[in-house]
């Protein structure tokens, strides 16, 4: 080491004018409750079922791809088929989301884009049942979301990248948002 | 009755000027606070305070009322008395020393002719709350910070004093209102051109002395938790940082006393008379701050060879030269 440099502290001097200098750039705080930083597009936040504009009923079908593909077995379904026009009913469409890793492949798999995961992220609950989502909650949570955002809308895991268009099922092929 | 309020009216008049030296300089040290934590948050973009009052301008009050709050709890096997005493003994020693500095050429609370020693003593005094606390709160931490600060003062103590020994001989008296008064008549006006490695010296001492990064050795929160106060709370807690930053003030006081020409300044301001005394105090202060963002702390042995073996032949050789300057020029 050069001894002119020791004597002098020049690798201390060098500090000092960084942090000198770094006094005057600005804060890269957010503040967080006043200001939010924008979502990034596919954010994988609260769980809700698409209310379908038409019926205004969910979307799901009931064909328990969801639930089978799900790691931590976290959406529990019934089903029953409705006893005039024989087609299946969704009774129960349950979401522990205390359980879930919010890894999206229920989305990506719905063959109807019934399931989603929204931006909203501030949902804390105080109690455990503040977070088991039914079938009317995760409804509600869609249009609490919805009224949010641009129309139409579409998530980007309801075409998961990377799968041939034509491998998709034919609903999924064709959406073009909601 | 005339008579009496005749005689006793010097010592009102002194009281009156200590408290409003005490409340000014209590104001500075709380708001030295919150200007080292803005100006390190800044230094590290971030915000500092900004929740309590209008850009956190009342968060040094606010902590004040939190620790007046707080439980005030004494370890079962701590030495009460001491445990008791060794804040106040830091807090007292630290703001002591603001007697005899001049603010300004009016305004010296204790015009005293050795008050370069009386600050020498009490800085060193005040590290006795340090080692006292480390040493009463039986506590292996608090120990090990006591014991470091012991060490650390010895060490540091000699250096700061042997530089300031040049600024004594070149204005030959220990009197700090002298000492202002020789510089301005002096060529250069301030000793920190002549004096410039006492001045050095003095700067790195004061660092060590007033125990801040980068020697806050006793203190080290990463290795000892937080030193020797690790087991105060409340209050007792608040009055070692009181007298941290205390030391702070007073340190930067007698650096601008001692190297910067005082109250004296490159021309008058009127109304102000305070105005050159408090700007240079400023500059030191933020100096304090702005080393404690930038600079990791010393490793223990290289703090220890650092006052030995640099700072101290340093100063002496500073003191011969100084000495030698005196005797032939």
């Amino acid at each position: 080491m050069n001894p002119l440099r020791t004597i002098f502290l020049t690798e201390i001097a060098k500090g000092l004018a960084l942090t000198l200098r770094k006094m005057f750039s600005r804060p890269v705080t957010v503040q967080y409750p006043e200001e939010k930083k924008p979502v990034a597009p596919g954010f994988r936040g609260r769980h809700a079922l698409v209310r379908d504009p038409e019926t205004g009923r969910e979307r799901c079908i009931g064909c328990l791809r969801c639930a089978k593909v799900c790691p931590s077995r976290c959406i529990y379904i019934e089903t029953e088929r409705d006893p005039e026009t024989r087609r299946l009913v969704v009774k129960r469409y349950d979401i522990e989301a205390l359980r879930c890793v919010f890894c999206g492949y229920c989305e990506e798999v719905c063959p109807v884009n019934a399931v989603v995961l929204t931006e909203f992220y501030e949902y804390a609950g105080e109690r455990r049942e503040d977070l088991y989502f039914d079938k009317e909650r995760l409804l509600q949570n869609w249009d609490e979301f919805i009224v949010t955002q641009k129309r139409p809308y579409f998530n980007p895991y309801w075409k998961p990248r990377g799968i041939p268009e034509s491998r998709l099922p034919a609903p999924k092929r064709k959406a073009e948002g909601v | 009755m005339e008579a009496i309020l005749k005689s006793a009216l010097p010592t009102l008049i002194l009281i009156g000027e200590a408290l409003v030296l005490l409340v000014v300089a209590l104001l500075h040290v709380a708001y030295t606070t919150y200007a080292e934590r803005k100006i390190i948050g800044r230094m590290q973009q971030r915000l500092g305070p900004n929740r309590v009052g209008p850009r956190g301008l009342l968060q040094p009050i606010a902590d004040v009322l939190k620790l007046l709050t707080k439980e005030d709890i004494v370890p079962l096997g701590a030495d009460k008395t001491l445990f008791y005493l060794a804040p106040l003994i830091s807090l007292v020693a630290g703001a002591t020393s603001l007697a005899v500095i001049p603010v300004w050429e009016k305004f010296v609370l204790a015009n005293v002719n050795v008050g370069l020693l009386v600050i020498l003593a009490l800085s060193s005094l005040s590290s006795y709350g340090v080692i006292l606390s480390g040493w009463a709160s039986n506590s292996r931490y608090a120990f090990l910070g006591g014991l470091r600060a012991s060490a650390q003062v010895i060490s540091y103590e000699v250096a700061m004093a042997l530089s300031l020994v040049g600024v004594m001989l070149m204005a030959g008296s220990m009197n700090l209102a002298e000492i202002v008064r020789a510089q301005t008549a002096s060529s250069f006006k301030i000793y920190a051109i002549p004096q410039i490695i006492g001045f050095f010296v003095f700067m790195v001492s004061a660092i060590a002395e007033t125990n801040r990064v980068p020697f806050d050795l006793p203190e080290a929160e990463t290795e000892l938790v937080a030193g020797y106060f690790v087991e105060y709370s409340g209050i007792r807690f608040g009055l070692f940082y009181l007298a941290e930053y205390f030391g702070m003030v007073v340190m930067s006081a007698v650096a601008v006393t001692c190297f910067l020409g005082g109250w004296a300044g490159p021309f008058e301001v009127p109304g102000l008379p305070f105005f050159w005394f408090l700007v240079k105090l400023y500059v030191l202060l933020f100096f304090y701050i702005w080393v404690r963002a930038t600079l990791p702390r010393y490793r223990y042995d290289q703090l220890m060879g650092l006052g030995w073996k640099v700072l101290i032949p340093l100063s002496l050789a500073n003191i011969l030269v100084t000495g030698l300057l005196k005797l032939w020029v």
